[in-house]
This record gives C-alpha cells, structure tokens and sequence, in this order.
C-alpha cells in the first residue's frame, strides 16, 4: 500500500507541474498574429456544414492575410485560427469555448455552426467579454438575451421562410392557404417554424400538419404520407442538411404531389448537383446567392467569390462559407477602425460597424444580429440535366420567374 | 490495523487538500475538474449497479437528465414563469438577483435529488425483474425515449432547449461562476465518495455482490432481491440527479437530447470509465475517470475529427487487454499489494506445472 501511495503522489505531482506550466502558452496577440478561436462542428452530424463553415473561415484569413492583413496602430497583423472541434454537441462547445478563452488565451471568438451550439458558447464569450461574430446562429431567441458581445451577420431564422408564406398566398390569389409542415426539432429549424406561425396568423392561413422531426433525420415518410392523403397548398420542411436531402429523396420515391415546396439549407445539401431533377421546383431560403450584386475590395463580387472558392475547395459555396467568410471581414473592420486590440474597444467597433461585403451590407442591430440584408428566395431549376439555383425573390435581384405550381410526378419526365 | 488506517487518513486528507486547492492551482482548468468531479460521481454511482450488482445499466442518464432539467426549471419557476422564460423569440429578459439565483438552486439540486431517487423506485419496480441482457437493453430505451419525450414538452423549451439562468451579474469577478459549480461538484463527489465507501464496508455491498454471482442462491439464502436492488438503483439515480443539475447550471443551455439524456455520450462514457479503471472496486471508476477525462482532454484535440476513432481503439484495447480494467489489471500482477495472501510455495508449484 505504501508504495502505492508514493506512486500516486508522484504521478499526482508530475500531472500538476505539466498542468501548470501548460496554462498561458498563447496571448490574444501572438507576435504578427491576431488569434481567433472556434469551436467547429468536424464531427457528428453537423459536420458538412462545420466544414462549410471553417472553408469559409479559412478562405477568408488566406485572403485577408494576403492582402496586407489588418493594420493596427500601424502595424499589420495576420490572422490565425485555432479549431476545436465540438463534435456538433452543446455541451462540449461550452467546454470548449472556455478552454479557447482560459488556456489558449484567445481574446476574440468566431461563432461555431448551427443555431443550437451558438446558444452554448453564448453565454461563455459573454461571461468573459469576449467578442464574438458569428455567422451560423440564426436563432431569434439568441438575439433577445441582452447578449452584449455576440454579433451575428446574418439573418434571424424566424425571417427564413415568411416570405414563401406570402408567396403562396400571393399565388393563391391572395387568399389563405393551407399549410403542411415538418420541422427537426432543433433550435435553428424550431424558429423557421415559429416563423411560419407568424406568417400564417397574418395571412389568415391554416396549418393542417405540424410534424416534429428527430434529430438524426433520415426519414419522414409519415409526413408524407398524410401530406399525400390531405393535399396542402404548401409543404414546408426544415432540418439542415439532411433534411433538405431527406426531403427530396422521399418526396420523388412516394411521388407526393405538393403545388409548393418550401425548404432551408437546399444549397448546403448540394440538391441540385445530388439529387438532380427530383429536386426541380424546390423552394430554397439562402441568406446569400452568388448573383446578388454586392461588393467588396477583398473578394470582389459573389461571382468571384463562387469562382475562387470552387477552385481552392472543389465545389460551389453555400451561403454558410460566404457568410462565415463575412464574418472575418467584420473582424478586419473592426480592429481598424477600434486601432486597438482592447477587447472594449473592438466591442464598441462591432456595434458601430456598417459596411458592405460580398455577402450583403452589415449593420448590427440592438441585439446583435445583422438588420441590414434581407433573406432570398431562389428556386431550383433544370435545363435538361444540368439543374441550378435561380434567385426569385425578392423582385430587386430575382433573374427568374417564380415557377407555380409545381407540375405533377406524372407529368413530369 | 491501525497503521492502516493511519495511511489512509494521509491519503484522504491530501486529496481533499489537493481537491480544495486545484480550481486555485489551475485556474484555467476549473471548468474541465467540474467535469472531472462530475465524471467521476458517474462512474463510482454506475459502478454500485454494474459493477457491485451486476446489472449493467444504460439508463443511469435518465436520472441525469431529469436532474439537469429539473434543477433548471425550479431554479427560473421560483421566481418567473416558467413558458414565458423558455418561449423563444419572447421579448421579455428576466434576470436573476444574486439570491434568487442561488436560493433557485439550492431547492433545484434538493428537487433534482429527490425526484430522479423516486422515479428510478418506481422504475426499478416495474424493470429489475429482468435480468442480464434484457435489462440492459430495457435502459438503453429509457434514455432515448426520455430525450424523445422531452424534446417535445413546450414548457421545457422542447427542441429550441432550455436556457438555465445566467450566473448572477452583481458577481463581477469572472472566475466566481467556475469556482461556484467546481466546489458544488467537490463537494457532491466527496458525499459519493464517503457514501460508496461506506457501503464498501457494509452488509450492503456483500448482497449485491452474492445478487452478481448468483441471484438465484441469493434468493434462496433468504435475500429479497428486488428490495436491494431498487434500493441501489436509488442510490445511483442520486447522485446521477445531483451531478446532472450541477452540469445544466454549468452548461448553461440544455438541449433535449444533445445535453440532457445523452446516452450517446454521457450515458455511455459513464459504463467505459467504470470499466477501464475496474468494477467492482472502489477505486477503479474514479482511475478510470480521470485517465478518460485526460485522454479525452489531452488527445482530442490534436486528432481533429478522428477522435471518436481512438476513442473506438480505447475500447478495443480496453477489452482485449484489460478486461478486469486498470485495477484488476493490477490486482493480478500485485496481489500482494491488494492485501492478498499468497502462498510462496503455492505459487512457485504452479510456476512450475506450467
């Protein structure tokens, strides 16, 4: 026994010294470096848009950095990124935004994906004022916190889908209609449908399926099936990636005639390049499309930004990398303009920042989320095989006719 | 005897030193110790059914989650309405005074302790007449369908998830938020501790150990089973109530299934700790613990997005190698050491027929 607890002494002792001479091995500023911490979804199932997110990311500090960097008190600074991967699961998103902020020393944070996990780290950043731009937390109840120090560039989930509400409305000659929904239950997709809720108390529109769909969603059969059996004038599902591909799939296996199909994340699932023509007509929110015509002096325009990022990535980039890339371009602006790296004194710079990027214009309201861009509509279209997304809404940038309603299985080829 | 004894006082003592002064020795870990502490009371409480009873159970998680959602709900529902808090997109912020925060969670812990002891009675009532496979497999549903059932409760923030009230703001200091919940948890995992190791020396532990061997003889020496075994559920669901409402006050949001009723994880990192230090001994869970708690720590994160394949290897080697766990692993080499008597001879004879 004796010997025993020598040992576990011993080891006791030699953890402790590792432990504490391993704390404040980094700084906020480390040399040239401007380092950022993330917690990014690698694994689980958030993991094809926690890659969207960190490409993105990283595009932007290769260009940035490329560009001269940031320049504070005349000097230029790059940045860096340390990942941490939080396994799409709140709980360790938690833990590891403290460990980013107490052991890594990181001093300014960029968001993880998805609305759920931004709900963790939240209140992390804000118990140690910690700045933080995030550009995959959509959720509406994230900005009604009082959070002080989170700063979103994208539009609230709940503003996802109104929209096709009132489209369909429009289309039915401006009286009610009758909706069909299924929603994941997870934070980001909960508010779409709180959004829809809205929207169909305004338009007087009723709501004859109300579907919650689980979390590892790879089947909504039941769903379609009574939207089969009862006929909705719109079909509207939300679920990430997998039910965008879910819903698709299933749709065009069972042959349900819906005349209106409103979805999220249509782009992030690559629809139109996986599943082709069975996913013609689809209906897509997009908090950006690379035909809008904004501007910035580091990606140039959206088209630009499709054409460089399919080159260093291999594919065209749904809006979670063109927003995340954003989300940099916010950093830059702010440390220019606070021309300081006092943590305060960037805040107060994220609140006053208004610009424009290749993304959409920036202006962060009283709750941090991002006033200054609508959400787009884009449907998804298809010349012989070749299918692609068209932006039809709203009418400023819709380069095509909104196409309803949608022909049935039938008669389609 | 008494020297014994004597050794273990210096033991218990430093650690509970150590345990008092680490948040201060390693102020950028706190929060990782909570989870170690918090880990740790999982461990040694799944331990008194797997290990001492031989009832592997999955459904310890349940008792968690209920722990984490009930000490967040009684926590905001003392002082506000509950919908209104978990509304989402609802305009209204309500803050908690200093005290009402942590008078919330005072009776929240007491409610989160008290329920999931009752519910996992009640439970055990209707279950633990299964035995082997059957059982496990019956708690592995429990915890999914909780998750389920959960994510669909409006009045819990169903699938939008549950934000648990900010740590006051009256508190300026930033590093009071990790020193409270790092002494709570402490302090609940010296309770587990005193608790296991009390029942390590009691009558208690000898029936669940002749229930592990041989249920049926037990019954026939007069035991009634089922009794002890409800009751040592009870114990578990406990301490599992308690360290789930510590975790959801530390988290800071609780998600249905993700957080909660986490079988994927937590439920299941609960039964590995257990076994890779060793069931069935006092000791085993909390080695296999912080050794888990390390590897997870340390390794992870310089092997981006192929953690949970080591994780996999882990278990692997753990089976292969060290089925009896790390302490049973060395029980065998040192068995001298555990207080066993060996016979020279003895040894030496079959040292010698092999």
């Amino acid at each position: 026994m004796n010997k025993l607890v020598k040992l576990f002494i011993t080891s006791i002792s030699a953890i402790t010294l590792t432990l504490v001479s391993f704390t404040s091995s980094f700084a906020k500023v480390d040399g040239e470096y401007i380092v950022l911490g993330s917690a990014i979804s690698l694994t689980g199932k958030y993991s094809s848009n926690g890659v969207h997110t960190q490409n993105g990311y990283n595009m932007a500090v290769d260009r940035i950095n490329k560009m001269g960097g940031v320049k504070v008190g005349g000097k230029s600074y790059k940045f860096e990124i340390i990942y941490y991967d939080d396994e799409s699961n709140p709980k360790r998103a938690a833990q590891l935004a403290e460990r980013l902020i107490k052991q890594d020393g990181v001093h300014y944070m960029l968001g993880p994906y998805s609305s759920g996990l931004t709900k963790a780290i939240a209140p992390v950043t804000e118990k140690y004022k910690i700045p933080m731009v995030e550009a995959n937390g959509a959720s509406r109840s994230l900005f009604t916190k009082g959070y002080k120090y989170l700063f979103a560039v994208l539009s609230p989930a709940n503003q996802y889908l109104e929209v096709a509400i009132d489209l369909a409305v429009e289309k039915n000659g401006g009286k009610p209609v009758r909706i069909a929904q299924a929603f994941e239950q997870d934070a980001f997709s909960q508010d779409v449908r709180l959004g829809i809720l809205d929207a169909a108390k305004r338009t007087g529109s009723e709501i004859i399926i109300d579907d919650k769909l689980p979390k590892e969603l790879n089947d909504m059969a039941a769903t379609l099936a009574k939207v089969k059996a009862t006929k909705p004038d719109v079909l509207v599902v939300s679920g990430h990636t997998k039910g965008a591909l879910t819903a698709i799939r299933q749709i065009s296996e069972m042959k349900v005639d819906v005349p209106m199909l409103a979805m999220t994340h249509c782009d992030a699932a690559k629809l139109s390049k996986q599943h082709g023509k069975n996913s013609e007509y689809a209906l897509c929110a997009s908090q950006w499309h690379k035909n809008l015509s904004y501007k910035d002096k580091f990606f140039g325009s959206g088209k630009k930004y499709d054409k460089d990022f399919k080159k260093e990535f291999g594919y065209a980039p749904p809006y979670q990398s063109a927003e995340s890339s954003a989300a940099l371009l916010v950093f830059k602006d702010a440390f220019e303009r606070a021309n300081s790296f006092d943590r305060d004194k960037v805040r107060d710079a994220l609140v006053d920042t208004e610009m424009q990027t290749f993304y959409g214009n920036i202006k962060f309201g009283p709750g941090g989320q991002n006033v200054a861009k609508p959400m787009i509509l884009f449907q998804v279209r298809c010349k012989g095989d070749t299918c692609e997304n068209k932006v039809v809404a709203p009418t400023k940038w819709a380069s095509d006719k909104f196409y309803h309603p949608i022909p049935k299985w039938s008669e389609r080829g | 005897m008494n020297k014994v004894k004597q050794k273990d006082l210096i033991l218990y003592s430093g650690l509970i030193i150590l345990g008092l002064a680490a948040p201060y020795l390693f102020s950028a870990f706190k929060v990782q110790l909570t989870y170690l502490c918090v880990l740790i009371v999982l461990a040694m409480t799944w331990n008194l059914q797997g290990g001492e009873m031989g009832y592997n159970s999955f459904g310890n998680i349940l008792f968690y989650g209920l722990g984490m959602y009930l000490t967040a709900s009684v926590q905001v529902g003392m002082f506000f309405s509950l919908a209104e808090w978990t509304e989402s997109g609802g305009e209204k912020t309500f803050v908690h005074t200093t005290a009402q925060y942590f008078q919330g969670m005072g009776v929240g812990l007491l409610v989160a302790a008290i329920v999931p002891t009752i519910v996992a009675g009640a439970i055990g009532y209707a279950i633990l007449g299964l035995r082997g496979h059957y059982f496990a497999i019956c708690t592995l549903g429990l915890g999914i369908a909780a998750g389920e059932i959960a994510g669909g409760i409006e009045i819990i923030g169903a699938g939008q998830g549950f934000t648990t009230p900010p740590f006051p703001a009256e508190i300026v200091d930033p590093e009071a938020r990790g020193q409270f919940f790092y002494f709570l948890s402490f302090l609940v995992l010296v309770l587990a501790f005193v608790f296991v190791k009390y029942i390590y020396g009691s009558r208690f532990r000898l029936i669940l150990n002749a229930i592990r061997d041989n249920e049926d003889k037990a019954e026939a020496m007069g035991i009634q089973t089922m009794k002890y075994k409800i009751v040592g559920w009870m114990c578990s669901a406990f301490f599992c109530g308690l360290a789930g409402g510590i975790m959801g006050g530390l988290i800071g949001y609780i998600d249905s299934t993700d957080v909660a009723f986490d079988g994927r994880e937590m439920g299941v990192f609960m039964v590995l700790m257990a076994i890779l230090g060793g069931k069935g001994t006092l000791w085993g869970p909390i080695i296999g613990a912080t050794l888990f708690h390390f590897f997870k720590e340390g390794l992870w994160t310089f092997i981006l997005g192929w953690q949970y394949v080591a994780l996999g290897v882990l278990i692997v080697v753990i089976v292969v190698y060290f089925p009896e766990g790390l302490m049973g692993w060395l029980r065998e080499k040192y068995p001298e050491r555990f207080g066993e008597v060996i016979d020279e001879k003895d040894r030496k004879a079959q040292v010698e027929l092999k």
